[in-house]
């Protein structure tokens, strides 16, 4: 039996210091997701509270057959979304990411676009300290539902399956978000270093589906 | 396999999900599709940069707050 383990056994038996040891080793964890997520410090403690509220209130319902995280993150995530139903904090627009809109264009001439790797040049801009505010942007920017897929799973580092778990998706449909999610955010930091000047962006007037 | 249907199926072939088959079909395609290959690069980039963004420690004040909160609404329990 690990360490964390031993604490959820001890929090179902109405260990109260054994609880308070699971908020402390977790607080991080869930505060630094609510506030990318609400990108808003009063509502980041609102979900804080509320998720740890619901795990006092139901760790006696968490079975091993998940990671704690995952059911964690499930309860944060739930928080997250309820807030934006409720319409307390939606500075996202909600519409749909298409594929289509995304996929980069020929040119008039029907020639490949231009696409550089600018690996290298992201490298360095995130040592230069001035990618991760960016980036940041870019992830507002996405529709809710796609965000807290992409945040779960590149971000936070959950799998696929995991981040399925904590939403309350089929990992299908987790797969399709995350992927329309970062093709966005990837053309944000494109547009950013300068990488694709002959990008063709929002065309609707060709409908692609045998070249690049 | 066309670029629209590689550009598809990117995410899964960089998080190594996809099969055996499936990855042949893909790099036999970008041996001959630079495009494909540097659209495929930035996207693993882009996944890999998202896992190094920093995120904000909870504030020793907020901390402070979670405790009083959890205390007053369940004072046997905490």
């Amino acid at each position: 039996m690990t360490d964390e383990q031993a604490l959820i056994a001890a929090s179902q038996n109405g260990d109260a210091a054994a609880l308070e040891a699971l908020v402390r080793t977790h607080q991080d964890r869930v505060y630094g997701f609510a506030v990318r997520m609400c990108r808003n410090v009063e509502d980041a403690k609102d979900i804080l509270q509320e998720t740890f509220l619901g795990v006092i209130r139901s760790i006696r319902d968490f079975r091993e057959e998940s990671k704690f995280s995952t059911w964690l993150y499930r309860i944060a995530s739930n928080a997250c979304l309820k807030k934006r139903r409720r319409g307390v904090h939606d500075p996202t627009p909600e519409k749909e990411l298409s594929l289509d809109a995304l996929m980069p264009r020929p040119d008039s001439e029907g020639r490949k676009p231009e696409i550089a790797d600018w690996s290298d040049n992201a490298e360095r801009a995130l040592l230069r300290g001035e990618l991760s505010a960016r980036m940041e942007a870019a992830i507002d920017k996405l529709p809710k539902d796609c965000k807290i897929v992409l945040v779960l799973r590149d971000v936070e580092g959950l799998s696929a399956e995991e981040t399925a778990q904590a939403v309350g998706l089929s990992v299908a449909a987790v797969k399709s978000r995350l992927h329309r999610a970062r093709v966005f955010v990837r053309r944000e930091l494109a547009e950013y270093l300068g990488a694709e000047q002959s990008w063709r962006r929002e065309s609707t007037s060709r409908r692609l589906d045998h070249s690049l | 396999m066309t670029c629209r249907e590689l550009f598809e199926r990117l995410s899964e072939y960089v998080d190594g999900e996809l099969s055996q088959e499936m990855c042949e079909e893909i790099r036999k395609h970008m041996d001959e599709c630079d495009p494909c290959v540097n659209f495929a690069n930035t996207l693993k980039t882009t996944a890999e940069l998202c896992r190094r963004l920093p995120s904000q420690p909870i504030p020793p004040e907020v901390a402070a707050g979670l405790r009083a909160f959890l205390s007053e609404h369940l004072p046997k329990s905490l």
